[in-house]
């Protein structure tokens, strides 16, 4: 990464829909080089995606919680017993609605979830979602109550 | 409990389709709305002036800028003083995100960090402080998976 992947990367962190044309006009390169290079920093993984950072309180989603995940060394099904895969229970989790992130943790838990829920009987039912899934021992919930401006430079919360 | 500012279904699905790709084009949006490109950026900046939209930018990955522990830290606090051990973890600039909790802990915090050592360096640092009972860290492993799209407006659907 030089100095023109930096500016661009700065530009599109503080306004994604800024015009190509634009970035390019200020670095006195052509729209071409930009286009070019933003596309490499997609390739190379420095750039993830890019998203809308919505206010969820504005569209009647008024909590956020953590939620931390313990699997069971063993899954029982039926008479069979098998190890527990992690990265299952990830999958199942990132794939439930108003699940905006999910990762395996070292240390504390063994899963981190983060969800956005609509009020406290939401939050509720998510809950018990996430426990219902196989290979999920114990889940803990720590309900945000109020949560620092964030510009979302890594993550959307 | 308010419901929210009401949206109706064009602005959803300018949400939907940003929610994946913030520089989606807004003429393919109208396309699939029936509706002008005009009406969609009007929508578009309607939303953003009442603050439904907040903004949009692009997603990193902090191991390309040499960023390579990502944690989530709890802290459990002697009560009621929390605002004290806030105001330390403000000036953390490894601390992205904070939160003050009800649950497992009292505050919820994401740090990114050059490396595990960092991370020790300021568990230390939250647990040197006379209010602070106890801190857990948790590395997040490689593994990351981000789902805005996730995030749906339930309460539009009929």
């Amino acid at each position: 990464m030089d100095e023109i992947d930096l500016h661009i990367i700065e530009k599109l962190t503080n306004d994604a829909r800024l015009s190509f044309r634009k970035i390019a006009e200020e670095l006195k390169i052509s729209p071409d080089t930009v286009i070019n290079r933003y596309r490499k920093l997609q390739k190379k993984g420095v750039v993830r995606g890019s998203t809308v950072v919505i206010n969820p309180k504005k569209v009647g989603y008024h909590c956020m919680a953590a939620f931390l995940v313990d699997a069971s060394s063993m899954h029982i099904l039926g008479n069979e017993t098998n190890p527990v895969d992690s990265s299952l229970i990830l999958h199942k989790l990132i794939s439930m609605p108003n699940i905006i992130l999910a990762t395996k943790t070292v240390g504390d838990h063994d899963l981190l979830a983060i969800g956005v829920a609509r009020d406290f009987e939401h939050l509720i039912h998510m809950t018990s979602e996430i426990s219902r899934i196989p290979g999920v021992k114990d889940i803990q919930v720590s309900f945000w109550v109020e949560k620092s401006s964030l510009c979302p430079k890594y993550f959307i919360v | 409990m308010t419901r929210g500012t009401q949206i109706d279904e064009t602005d959803a699905n300018i949400l939907r389709a940003l929610q994946r790709d913030a520089r989606h084009n807004f003429a393919d949006i109208a396309r699939k709305c029936s509706v002008s490109t005009d009406t969609i950026s009007k929508r578009f900046r309607k939303m953003k002036k009442a603050g439904i939209i907040r903004g949009t930018t692009i997603l990193l990955n902090p191991k390309s800028f040499g960023y390579d522990c990502v944690a989530s830290i709890g802290v459990d606090v002697s009560y009621p003083r929390l605002n004290e051990v806030v105001e330390l973890i403000q000036t953390i600039p490894e601390i992205v995100f904070f939160a003050t909790s009800i649950g497992r802990e009292d505050i919820f915090c994401i740090a990114v960090l050059r490396n595990v050592g960092k991370l020790s360096q300021i568990k230390d640092l939250i647990k040197g402080h006379p209010l602070v009972r106890n801190v857990t860290t948790s590395i997040w492993v490689d593994e990351i998976l981000l789902c805005p799209e996730n995030f749906e407006f339930g309460h539009l659907r009929k």
